[in-house]
């Protein structure tokens, strides 16, 4: 029935888009839960009702009225982040690291005034950096100080971790690394590389670098592998807990693990792309069949779906 | 889950070949409806002068008739009334009234459709008869002459007689007998001395007055004898005195002896018969049938929208299964476009540029656009204000364009047109998002793609072939359908996954 040159794929249980698309989104993810992960001060409220960290919310600037807020929100902070809720590929976010009198220093050394970001913000409410266009919301939020266990494989920025959950269980996750290539940002399309994790031991495995097998990262040289990922569990659980959050069957959870607080849930996302396959050298459809042969009653609690997933995957 | 998808599929491509093939077989619509037919076209052109009185002229002109279609006719009367007859089999347009002084010019025109005859559906054979004029004596006298030959089996009598016409008395050894019948029929010109002969042997005939099929201009028709073989007429040549097949050879205009053309009162100044030789696609022949049909899908048909509607419906026919093509690139092989109609509307601008120039002219529009826009970002312009100022570019572009082809003659370059600058101005945004987000490679390979979906969508929605079928057959769209539902649920992998999860083939698991 198979086409030959699909069988490898077929076997290795490799979801594909159309397959991702329309048996995974389309069954699982209600349309209409879509703005709970849309817009990022829902996603922190949702996430603050199950008990799941965030980074500290300082404030919302909700209307143009309130730009004026924005120098009370910051007055007392030397350091946070202006990010817009519905913003994409990390287009609008500024991160501030310091201040002196008058200027504000991001996070890459370019100096910005107070009032130079007051118009920052006018723009993400106006919907600048929202694709479609929309009104948006300004979060400010607490700066992430990255914990230093990625650091050997990390160029500038933060590193994220990425579980993709399927009806709360999680069953695959990578750590996202940036590079020279993707600007210090933790987006794959950029150019940064994804690490795998195994599930069960929170260890990092192969890397994948534009859709090619890496072990090394490019920037530092440092091997990728071999990494153990700290708070494993409490991450997990933190993904799984996105079911009873959303609603949403299928989520891709974004965290970071921050020196203080440790991990942190940063967004989530309802269309989960498919590199973490190449950086996992495993097939998510796989795993999602396996899910879906299993009992319904081992899926009852969080706890459960890790233990579960931990054990099977 | 496939289930519904599926049975819906199958139902719409089911109710639109039940409805194609009840137009085939019931309606006798062509199967190929773009496979082109040969047509004649038959003119006459004459200047009719009155001589005193007012005259009357009268041309015998080509009938509907077995294995002959008229497709269309036109008569020209100029200040002539025009009046149109059925005598016998003959149909006869009549002119008449009072020329100008220099004569009026007239003039007639059919495009005739030869099809071959076949059996012909009439089996009772006409009545034999003698030419109008031979005395009785005359007649016992031939009738006890060819006595021997009227026992024989219609097909024998018919062969004998033209032998006897073809060589006289001569041929068989100077039988007495046929040395008379030579000499009664001495004085008659040959067809009413076959006319004579034939009907002495009980074979009926009659003579015709047209035209050879072949493309030439005349002056005059010329007659021939057409017997009755129990089957048909058959033409007889009246040279070699032969029956030869006369399926798409010759073209009759009266039948039963009357002349082709006559007048009284007057006179033609000029006359020339002409017949040539078109191709004609099946569907125009068709069009000419179903415009003047009043069955259903005939009267409910596309043909009835007025001509200069027809040729929009021809092209939007064709975009579905531009999409279907979309659909199929973009889910089974993993192309990368623009949007979903992007390039379906690239196609359609194509029509109007031709390919090359369509395709420079939206790269450059693109290009420049794309480096407005990266300037534009810096000002942090909101979206509707943006997308603006970039129709203002983009217009201005083909106004420049516009000068400029006008300048050096380029008029791929006034061609522009409405339609593409909408889709322009998205793709700028389109492109610039994507370079944003996935950067310049995927950008480009995203606009190559697009660009190869819509050449091929050009291509398709140009193809004549296709147009006229989906024309004709206009319920062919909810096949298209049932295929973009097929598409739709295809969940598969896609060719390019192949490529991008090439890793996975190197493992051994």
């Amino acid at each position: 029935m198979i086409p030959h040159p699909f069988r490898r794929l077929q076997e290795t249980g490799v979801l594909g888009m159309n397959t991702r698309n329309a048996e995974i989104i389309m069954a699982k993810n209600p349309r209409s839960r879509f703005p709970l992960v849309d817009n990022k001060v829902v996603t922190k409220e949702l996430a603050a009702l199950q008990g799941i960290p965030t980074p500290e919310m300082y404030g919302v600037i909700m209307k143009h009225g309130d730009v004026k807020r924005l120098d009370s929100i910051i007055r007392d902070r030397d350091s946070f982040v202006v990010k817009p809720a519905r913003g994409s590929g990390g287009s609008g976010i500024v991160l501030v690291k310091e201040r002196n009198e008058t200027d504000l220093i991001t996070e890459s050394g370019r100096t910005i005034t107070i009032t130079g970001l007051r118009y920052h913000v006018a723009d993400i409410l106006s919907g600048v950096f929202s694709l479609e266009g929309h009104d948006d919301q300004a979060i400010i939020e607490a700066l992430i100080h990255p914990d230093d266990i990625f650091t050997p494989v990390t160029y500038r920025g933060v590193p994220d971790i990425r579980v993709v959950v399927y009806r709360g269980v999680p069953i695959m996750a990578m750590v996202r690394l940036p590079t020279a290539a993707s600007d210090g940002k933790a987006n794959l399309h950029g150019g940064a590389i994804g690490a795998g994790i195994d599930l069960a031991r929170g260890l990092t495995i192969t890397a994948v670098h534009r859709s090619s097998i890496v072990t090394h990262h490019p920037d530092t040289g440092n091997p990728v592998s071999g990494i153990n990922v700290p708070h494993w569990e409490e991450m997990l659980l933190m993904a799984a807990r996105s079911l009873e959050m959303t609603g949403l069957g299928y989520i891709g959870a974004d965290m970071v693990i921050d020196r203080d607080r440790g991990p942190l849930l940063l967004e989530l996302n309802a269309r989960p792309g498919l590199a973490i396959q190449m950086a996992n050298r495993a097939g998510l459809l796989k795993r999602i069949r396996q899910v879906d042969k299993a009992p319904e009653d081992t899926f009852a609690t969080p706890e459960k779906r890790v233990e579960w997933a931990r054990k099977n995957l | 889950m496939k289930r519904p998808a599926l049975a819906a599929a199958l139902a719409l491509m089911a109710i639109s070949l039940i409805i194609v093939a009840y137009r085939i077989v019931s309606l006798g619509y062509p199967v190929t409806p773009a496979r082109p037919d040969h047509v004649w076209t038959f003119r006459f052109d004459g200047v009719l002068q009155g001589t005193g009185k007012d005259p009357l002229f009268l041309l015998s002109l080509p009938s509907q008739q077995h294995g002959q279609i008229i497709l269309e006719e036109f008569i020209g009367s100029g200040s002539m009334n025009f009046n149109l007859l059925k005598e016998y089999d003959n149909r006869i347009g009549v002119w008449s009234g009072k020329p100008p002084k220099d004569g009026e010019y007239i003039s007639y025109r059919a495009t005739i459709l030869f099809q071959h005859r076949g059996a012909e559906g009439t089996v009772v054979p006409p009545r034999r008869s003698y030419p109008y004029g031979i005395a009785d004596e005359q007649i016992a006298l031939v009738e006890e002459l060819t006595g021997q030959w009227r026992v024989m089996p219609l097909s024998t009598r018919i062969q004998v007689v033209l032998g006897f016409a073809r060589v006289g008395a001569a041929g068989s050894g100077n039988d007495p007998n046929l040395t008379r019948l030579d000499k009664a029929l001495e004085g008659y010109d040959d067809i009413t001395r076959l006319l004579i002969l034939l009907a002495a042997v009980s074979v009926p005939a009659r003579t015709v007055e047209g035209m050879a099929l072949a493309e030439g201009v005349t002056d005059t028709t010329f007659p021939w004898v057409e017997a009755w073989t129990g089957q048909g007429w058959e033409h007889i040549d009246p040279e070699s005195m032969e029956v030869v097949p006369s399926d798409k050879r010759f073209l009759p205009l009266s039948a039963g002896g009357m002349s082709a053309v006559r007048t009284s009162g007057g006179r033609l100044s000029m006359k020339r018969f002409e017949l040539t030789r078109d191709i004609m696609g099946r569907w125009r022949i068709f069009f000419e049938k179903v415009t003047r049909s009043d069955r259903f899908l005939d009267v409910w048909s596309l043909f009835r929208v007025p001509p200069e509607f027809q040729q929009t419906f021809r092209i939007l026919l064709l975009v579905p299964l531009g999409a279907l093509l979309i659909a199929l690139l973009r889910n089974m092989v993993g192309f990368q476009t623009f949007g979903i109609f992007m390039p379906v509307l690239m196609a359609l601008a194509f029509r109007s540029t031709g390919l090359g120039y369509g395709l420079a002219i939206f790269a450059a529009i693109i290009a420049i656009g794309y480096a407005a826009r990266r300037y534009l970002n810096r000002m942090r312009l909101l979206l509707i204000p943006r997308m603006s100022v970039l129709v203002s570019l983009v217009i201005s572009c083909f106004i420049i364009l516009a000068l400029v082809g006008n300048r050096f003659g380029v008029r791929q370059f006034m061609a522009v047109g409405l339609l593409p600058f909408v889709i322009l101005t998205m793709t700028i945004e389109r492109f610039y998002v994507v370079v944003e987000e996935h950067g310049m490679r995927t950008a480009l390979q995203t606009a190559a793609g697009s660009a190869a979906v819509s050449v091929i969508t050009y291509l398709i929605i140009q193809w004549e072939v296709l147009q006229i079928t989906f024309f004709v057959y206009p319920e062919l769209l909810l096949f298209v359908m049932g295929l973009q539902i097929l598409v739709g649920r295809y969940t598969g992998y896609r060719l390019s996954e192949l490529v991008r999860f090439r890793s996975f083939g190197s493992t051994d698991r």
